[in-house]
């Protein structure tokens, strides 16, 4: 069953995510990054930033909550769903400390070879509303069907 | 002064390696535990060629580059990346060896520079449109955190 195309345009919850010192460590060991920005605030600060900041990748991690809340709402489970591509617009890193919250709008549904292609839109922002980052991406859905083929 | 970068030039290059270990450590990190990613069964049964790294994975790999060659990871304006082919991760100790390449495409008068990144695996293209828009460095003598310092590095070939 394809999704329900009045869907589109709905904007989910904003969801709280804080970007925590060991999380940013564990994230920039798992992608085998060794730079010391990511764990050690000295280095940070020669840079110019107030603590640890995480590798650019990391926001897709408060970004993963929003995708989690319209998957629950349209009833896809993940294992339908295709990582099309994923676009980061950076206002500025994420840093340790940081209370972010990440809006989730889906912006467009197309049809393609009887599958859904979603279009989403996440709005990441700090404690007061600054923009983070914008996370845009395309997923593709397979029908139900073929999911345990 | 430092030598202007010019449209053309290749800035960085890079062999990175994907293992299992690597899968499960970053399943864990990022909180993205779908089976494909860990599971042959189930990568079988959605007829994938095997487990498949997450693309998030090699596109965090691609992004290191990036950030090896600019020094601050806060120089990134923007970053994205197609996941145009998957990328199998063998159950052996070797995994598979991702290359990225980084060229300079525009040099802006903003001072922003746009940068196209080649991330392959064999001869095939795993992530296409891989492209981002950062604040070059300031200089090629930067003693901070720096380039090629990985454990898990390969020299590029």
């Amino acid at each position: 069953m394809a999704i329900d195309p009045s869907a589109v345009g709905r904007v989910y919850p904003p969801q709280p995510y804080e970007v925590s010192r060991e999380k940013v460590r564990e994230f920039a060991d798992a992608i085998g990054d060794p730079n010391a920005i990511y764990v050690d605030v000295e280095v940070a600060r020669k840079y110019g930033h107030r603590d640890v900041v995480a590798p650019p990748t990391f926001v897709m991690i408060p970004v993963m909550r929003g995708f989690d809340l319209l998957m629950e709402d349209l009833g896809i489970e993940y294992a339908r769903v295709v990582h099309v591509d994923q676009r980061f617009s950076y206002s500025r890193p994420l840093i340790v400390g940081d209370r972010l919250e990440t809006t989730t709008t889906l912006d467009a549904i197309r049809q393609v070879a009887g599958n859904d292609l979603l279009t989403i839109r996440n709005d990441v922002r700090g404690a007061d509303g600054d923009e983070v980052c914008v996370a845009q991406a395309t997923l593709l859905i397979r029908p139900e069907e073929s999911a345990d083929a | 002064m430092p030598d202007p970068l010019t449209v053309g030039q290749v800035v960085a290059a890079q062999e990175y390696r994907i293992t299992r270990e690597n899968l499960v450590r970053y399943a864990g990190a990022s909180g993205d535990f779908n089976p494909i990613h860990w599971n042959d069964r189930v990568a079988a049964a959605v007829d994938l060629p095997g487990v498949i790294a997450h693309g998030m994975l090699t596109m965090a790999l691609a992004g290191r580059l990036l950030t090896d060659w600019l020094g601050d990871p806060a120089s990134v304006v923007e970053y994205g990346v197609r996941f145009s082919r998957p990328v199998v991760v063998p159950d052996d100790d070797q995994g598979v060896a991702v290359h990225v390449s980084a060229t300079v495409t525009e040099v802006r008068d903003d001072g922003l520079v746009a940068v196209d990144l080649a991330v392959r695996v064999a001869d095939q293209k795993v992530l296409t449109q891989a492209r981002a828009l950062a604040r070059p460095p300031e200089n090629d003598d930067d003693s901070g955190p720096g380039l090629a310092s990985g454990v898990a590095d390969q020299p590029a070939t």
